[in-house]
């Protein structure tokens, strides 16, 4: 086996590395930007080190950019009028109360809408306020009565009800009776329709069938609304000034530090777009649930033999005991607590008593 | 940091020489060489971890001439095949010196890369066993073991033994 002298090796490595003329063009890009990068962090090493004038504009920059971006959603949170609740079920009529700075007090609540109408804001809100347009979140829960092998029927009505005024179903459901299997002895029915056509949508529905219960909720939602746009705007600046700082970054851990910082950014656009998207919906939709069951229906909740009835009352009297014996446990647990210091107290005088007797 | 742009401004020309030794193509070196530099200068801050900067700066170095034979270069021959084959110098008017050159390089590019790595890094960048381990980031013995047999292998090229014993006894006598 013969092995290359390394000395020759060597010798003859040289020889061929020295035939390469390095040019000096490309290495010389090469170097100037390293140059420029080694300036550039040196100047930021220095500005991070030294205290200087310079330093304390960007620090004040930055602390008025956050401020800003904390301080206006948080000031127009605390400006935003207070959830308003309508709530109200008929026969015989419907109340309407409000809180906050909006005029509060009993008024008719009719079917034809005007309980949203109704709401006037008063001298405390802000200007933003008053130029924004009202965001009413509105829900409703009905429930009718229909006559025998007629639920279907009624379901096709509601669904071309909602679909008269411009809107759709949402879900739906039938169920069967247990003493007649292929009959719908209840259904119910969840209807979207744009928010100006809610209150007509009632009325109708309320044709449909006898109402034996009605409740519908509006919600001022337009403070929240806006805090989610103002949210969005604070942090598409936050993310444009980013964005440029990005453009200026030279160094791989300033250019990770600051897409840190946007994929970040970024992320929470996402999501407060995304609960701004579904809050608009809910404001240009309103949603009515209709339940539609039959005369002669129960609840099978409410309809219960005698076993099951005697197993509910016993599951429910040994809560009930449980739930006594853990609040008599806490006057106990205090009344053994005061017998202690009141035992040590005693004691203690007892000891001193008989010391001053001897 | 202001010394590692100052040692890779020194290092520039060997570690190109370096690279073409592994390469056989200079331009490649060249790029692999700068692609190296800008990435070592990129991740200047893990040096601290490393004991020796010199090795540490081969690595890259072989990681990036590794990556191109792995990538570039095959793409290149592959399109050399089908377009430029007539682009082959002829070397038979070649001076001595080209002929060494020549024979060199064919013997370097006979050797599979793991042993000419070993092979250009001991006897052209003149780096222990123990840098060369921290380049290739493998123990010591396998370094020393790859560098037997590389030497083995180039024994049996008579032609590069020839050139090397000509050029050695020239060097001997001048």
């Amino acid at each position: 086996m013969t092995m290359i002298d390394e000395d020759t090796l060597r010798s003859a490595l040289r020889t061929t590395a020295d035939a390469v003329v390095v040019s000096g063009e490309g290495a010389e890009r090469l170097f100037e930007q390293i140059r420029d990068d080694d300036r550039s962090e040196s100047r930021v090493t220095r500005l991070v080190r030294e205290p200087s004038r310079s330093r304390r504009v960007l620090m004040g920059a930055a602390a008025l950019v956050i401020a800003l971006a904390v301080g206006v959603p948080l000031a127009i949170h605390q400006n935003a009028p207070a959830r308003i609740v309508v709530h109200g079920e008929v026969p015989p009529r419907v109340t309407t109360s409000g809180t906050g700075f909006l005029s509060t007090g009993t008024q008719d609540l009719s079917a034809s809408g005007a309980a949203v109408k109704g709401i006037t804001p008063t001298g405390a809100q802000s200007s933003l306020k008053t130029a924004t347009t009202q965001r009413i979140e509105s829900t409703g829960t009905i429930a009718i009565t229909v006559a025998k092998n007629h639920i279907e029927t009624a379901l096709d009505k509601l669904t071309a009800l909602a679909e008269r005024d411009h809107g759709y179903v949402e879900s739906s459901q039938a169920a069967t009776g247990a003493r007649v299997p292929r009959l719908f002895t209840t259904a119910y029915i969840v209807l979207e329709v744009p928010q100006a056509s809610f209150h007509h949508l009632v009325s109708q529905v309320q044709r449909v069938g006898h109402t034996t219960s009605l409740s519908t909720n509006s919600n001022n939602v337009t403070s929240e609304y806006v805090n989610y746009q103002a949210r969005i705007s604070a942090l598409k600046v936050s993310l444009n000034q980013y964005l440029a700082i990005m453009t200026r970054a030279t160094t791989i851990s300033a250019i990770l530090a600051v897409q840190a910082q946007i994929n970040q950014i970024q992320s929470q656009i996402e999501q407060e777009q995304g609960q701004l998207n579904v809050l608009n919906h809910q404001t240009t939709y309103a949603s009515l649930t209709v339940h539609v069951a039959t005369p002669n229906h129960r609840s099978p909740s409410t309809h219960r033999s005698g076993i099951n009835k005697a197993f509910h009352d016993s599951v429910s009297g040994f809560v009930t005991g449980f739930e006594w014996l853990i609040r008599l446990a806490g006057p106990v647990l205090f009344a053994l607590i005061a017998l202690s210091v009141l035992s040590l107290a005693v004691r203690y005088a007892w000891r001193g008593v008989r010391r001053r007797r001897i | 940091m202001s010394d590692l742009a100052a040692l890779l401004e020194e290092s520039y020309p060997q570690s190109v020489r370096t690279a073409y030794l592994i390469l056989g193509n200079q331009s490649d070196a060249e790029d692999a060489v700068q692609e190296a530099f800008l990435r070592a200068w990129k991740f200047r801050h893990s040096i601290a971890l490393e004991s020796s900067v010199r090795a540490w700066l081969y690595r890259v170095v072989v990681n990036t001439c590794n990556s191109k034979l792995r990538v570039d270069v095959p793409r290149r021959l592959r399109a050399a095949a089908d377009h430029d084959l007539e682009a082959t110098p002829d070397l038979e008017d070649a001076s001595d010196r080209f002929a060494v050159v020549n024979d060199v390089t064919a013997a370097l590019k006979a050797l599979p890369v793991h042993l000419r790595i070993v092979v250009v890094l001991r006897y052209y960048a003149d780096l222990s066993e123990r840098e060369i381990a921290i380049a290739i980031g493998r123990k010591p013995g396998t370094v020393k073991s790859r560098l037997s047999e590389a030497r083995r292998r180039l024994g049996e090229h008579a032609a590069l033994r020839d050139h090397a014993s000509h050029s050695f006894d020239d060097e001997v006598t001048g």
